[in-house]
């Protein structure tokens, strides 16, 4: 098991590389500067803004320069925000989508589960048809179809809600509800199907066999088996999770580090778009490891020694 | 009983229709909160009592500043912070924009009109330190410092010797500013420009606490963060008590303020909303008083929203427009770039495309501006156009080649350039392509001249004819057109020099008559700022610079809540 996870620790590293090194020359390929709006400014100017950010060097100069500093973990200046660094940017907007991801993880497991549990156990009933198909909406309705929803029906219809910003724990939750669905609705369908699996298995029959209540039946047995495909579900689930919530972060104008991964693009803000490319390529590459070790506990038929 | 349970509620036959109304309910719930309560017909968008208290506005700002900085400040976001945070010698009147007294109680103007000298009125900064003349020529030199590498350091031209350090020539401290005692302050000018005390009030010429910077230079704090709310140390009517990132700032009253006792708001909280929808909804909830100038309304709700009663919309000081290469062919030849100008039915386009109230207009300098009188260019003339087209040797559009259109990944940019290509087909039969591109390769595009004609709003920064005929000056860096004219910029030049006001208009106008008989741009219409603003907040005026100083503004809890109520009618 160790040896297992040194091994696939050590992995990351050519991985890392590669994500380092391509990122820095693609957002350096695009044509602009991060320097020009519609004003113009003087050469002089420019070649000021340049030496202050050190793209006055040669590019691989600029390279060696920027993954020495990563190492020290400096992830360098935003261009975009000239007074912050893009640590403290993300610092300041990583909590904000964690608690965001937080709380959609919750929700799309409570639901989901839940759906999926009853459309197992009462397979093909009304129930069961009908978390289904709200499984299939879920699925269906994109974020920015169901976040304007949310807000007309809690924020200005019902006025339970803030329609938006940063605040409270009341800030979170129509935006978490807005992330999660998309989730509970796969969850519901993986789990479902899951359990449908190992409904009919020798061990459950077992399990009744031997008098066990039908709720034991239901939460130790079948649940573990249906949690298989979740479980390898949610990993990636997680990392999206963190790193597709740019459109909930705006309609819901949460200050999370969502929306960067396209602003700082735009802006042609390299450091900022380097930052946050190489955090979300880290919970990707994490999640996937998280994952595959679990594999391990909860399936005594996979072995990682 | 599992087993009964299956069988009766298994079959498809039974299970479907039960899902299938569950599906209804569960639809009907949703849809009949959303339609089913309308607000009964009320004349407002939204609640009408405020939220906030009696002293606390709450309004948007759209973005997070890039700089609030006054000597490097480039953006109107930032703008609006330091205009509430920061007093210079003038101030712009909330209604007319017309330079009123501020820090400078008076001022007298040399024969020439070229040397100013500033009486301040004794103030202090915000931590008790007087303020003198000194940080205003600390201010001043430090904008045109190419050390400072300010977007903004060509306003900082105005003054004598400007150019030349901005161009890294001479040294800071010969730039003509200078105090001559702790309240006197002296400045000298290239030329008499008549706008320059308008212009004054601009963000860039606010006063730096240059104490401030040294003790933090000398504390081993990097300088570049003074304006942060833990050192930040201001003049202005507001000061600023928490930055949150990208979420919001809170301002409380500056008790030092030297007009103090005029300012009735206690606490000013500006969120930053950048989608334009959810700032909307803000507003709907009475989380916003006012979305903030800054702030657009969704132009597919224009039309809905422009009937309630604290909808307001007035001109403002940009003009949107298409720049042609002259020296692309067909483009070189004027009479195809006049006849392109003249096919543009530039009423239907404010009416059916962009619907923000635009004003449709062919002229560069927006009529009345400063008492200009506009060209009045005629907007729409297919037969002239047509005449021209053929006169240039391509009637009907017959041995044309394609012409190019580039405009900035926008959904609104996208709707005028179809509008265009679909008016140029009709009118000349001109084939033309639409090239949408992202919005720092159109800016690298534009600046290379990579383009036949490309889309661009200039938003003036003065209420001065010139801060548009500029743009077509040869050395001028943002024009994008290839065109230049000895004449033309000779002529801007003696106008700049003129002290007479109405001659020097005069020769404005001449100025623009040239330039567009050379249809270097295509002017197309004149912007609107469309804004919502709650019954209750009074002293909010729509001036065409779009600037709403807060030190004006309060909340008027007897607010008649049945009708249209125009902002105040006193003046501060």
């Amino acid at each position: 098991m160790t040896g297992y996870l040194v091994r696939r620790v050590l992995e990351l590293v050519p991985t890392a590389l590669v994500i380092i090194a391509a990122s820095f020359a693609l957002v350096r390929l695009a044509p602009g500067s991060p320097f020009s709006s519609e004003k113009e400014i003087s050469p002089e100017i420019r070649r000021q803004l340049e030496a202050k950010y050190g793209f006055d060097r040669p590019l691989p100069e600029q390279f060696v320069r920027y993954v020495r500093n990563l190492l020290q973990g400096d992830l360098g200046l935003s261009t975009k925000y000239p007074q912050r660094s893009v640590n403290e940017i993300i610092a300041t907007g990583f909590p904000v989508t964690l608690s965001l991801a937080a709380v959609a993880l919750v929700w799309s497991l409570l639901v989901g589960m839940t759906a999926g549990i009853i459309g197992a156990v009462r397979q093909n009933t009304v129930w069961d048809h009908s978390a289904m198909m709200a499984a299939l909406v879920g699925i269906s309705v994109p974020s920015f179809v169901l976040g304007p929803l949310l807000v007309l029906l809690f924020s200005l219809r019902l006025q339970m809600l803030p329609p938006a910003g940063w605040g409270d724990w009341r800030h979170l939750i129509l935006p978490g509800l807005t992330l999660g669905t998309i989730y509970a609705a796969s969850i519901a369908r993986l789990t479902r199907g899951g359990m449908l699996e190992v409904i009919r298995s020798d061990y459950i029959r077992t399990a009744r066999a031997k008098g066990l209540a039908e709720r034991l039946v239901i939460t130790r047995h079948m649940l573990r088996g249906g949690l298989l495909p979740v479980v390898s579900y949610l990993g990636p689930a997680i990392a999206s999770m963190l790193t597709g919530s740019v459109v909930v972060e705006k309609i819901f104008n949460l200050p999370g580090i969502g929306p960067y991964f396209v602003d700082a693009a735009f802006n042609r803000d390299y450091f900022l778009v380097m930052g946050i490319v190489l955090l979300y390529a880290f919970f990707l590459l994490l999640m996937n490891l998280v994952v595959d070790l679990l594999y391990g506990l909860l399936d005594p038929r996979i072995d990682h020694a | 009983m599992r087993k009964l349970r299956r069988r009766i509620g298994g079959s498809s036959r039974s299970g479907q229709p039960a899902a299938w109304w569950l599906g209804w309910l569960l639809g009907a719930a949703v849809l009949v909160p959303l339609v089913g309560c309308q607000n009964r017909q009320s004349p407002f968008f939204g609640t009408v009592v405020p939220r906030h208290g009696p002293d606390e506005l709450w309004i948007n700002n759209s973005t997070e500043p890039e700089w609030l900085d006054p000597s490097r400040c480039s953006d109107s976001t930032g703008g609006e912070i330091i205009w509430n945070t920061f007093e210079g010698l003038v101030q712009a009147h909330p209604e007319t924009l017309a330079p009123m007294p501020a820090l400078a109680r008076s001022w007298d103007v040399s024969e020439d009109g070229r040397r100013y000298t500033f009486h301040l009125r004794p103030s202090q900064w915000s931590d008790g330190r007087p303020l003198t003349a000194d940080d205003f020529v600390f201010s001043f030199r430090r904008l045109v410092d190419p050390r400072t590498a300010s977007k903004y350091a060509s306003n900082g031209f105005v003054f004598a010797g400007g150019a030349a350090i901005g161009r890294g020539e001479a040294s800071p401290e010969t730039l003509g500013v200078r105090a001559v005692d702790d309240l006197t302050l002296e400045v000298e000018l290239v030329d008499p420009l008549p706008y320059f005390l308008n212009f004054l009030s601009f963000y860039s010429f606010m006063p730096i606490p240059r104490h401030l910077l040294e003790d933090l230079e000398r504390r081993g704090i990097d300088p570049d963060l003074w304006t942060r709310p833990e050192h930040v140390v201001s003049n202005g009517p507001f000061l600023m008590k928490e930055w949150w990132f990208r979420q919001r700032m809170v301002f409380e009253k500056n008790p030092r303020y030297w007009d103090a006792s005029s300012v009735r708001l206690n606490r000013v909280r500006v969120a930053m909303v950048e989608s334009s929808t959810t700032a909307l909804n803000m507003y709907a909830t009475g989380e916003f008083d006012w979305p903030g100038g800054s702030t657009s309304l969704p132009a597919e709700f224009m039309d809905h929203l422009s009937g309630y009663h604290d909808f307001h919309q007035h001109p403002f000081l940009a003009v949107y427009f298409y720049w042609v290469n002259t020296k692309e062919p067909p483009l070189d030849n004027p009479l195809v770039r006049r006849a392109l100008s003249l096919a543009v039915d530039r009423e239907a386009l404010v009416r059916h495309v962009t619907r923000g109230g635009q004003i449709a207009s062919a002229d560069l300098v927006p009529d009345g501006l400063a008492g200009y009188r506009g060209l009045g260019q005629s907007v729409f003339d297919p037969d002239a156009a047509r005449r021209l087209l053929a006169e240039a040797g391509y009637a009907g559009g017959a041995g044309l080649p394609p012409v190019s259109l580039s405009f900035n990944t926008s959904e609104g940019h996208k709707q005028v350039a179809e509008a265009l290509q679909a008016m140029w087909q009709q009118e000349l039969g001109i084939t033309v392509e639409l090239k949408n591109q992202e919005w720092k390769v159109f800016l690298a595009n534009a600046e290379q001249m990579n383009f036949q004609l490309c889309r661009m709003g200039w938003v003036g920064d003065y209420a001065d004819p010139y801060t548009f005929l500029e743009l077509l000056t040869s050395d001028c860096g943002n024009n994008h057109s290839n065109w230049s004219s000895p004449a033309y910029d000779q002529l801007l030049e003696e106008a700049n020099r003129q002290s007479e006001p109405e001659k020097r208009l005069d020769m404005l106008r001449q100025a623009e008559a040239m330039a567009l008989e050379a249809q270097p741009l295509i002017p197309l219409y004149v912007y609107t700022r469309s804004q919502l603003i709650k019954p209750y907040v009074r002293g909010i005026w729509g001036n065409h610079q779009d600037r709403h100083p807060w030190k004006s503004i309060w909340i008027d809890s007897s607010a008649d809540r049945s009708g249209r109520h125009s902002p105040t009618p006193e003046a501060p």
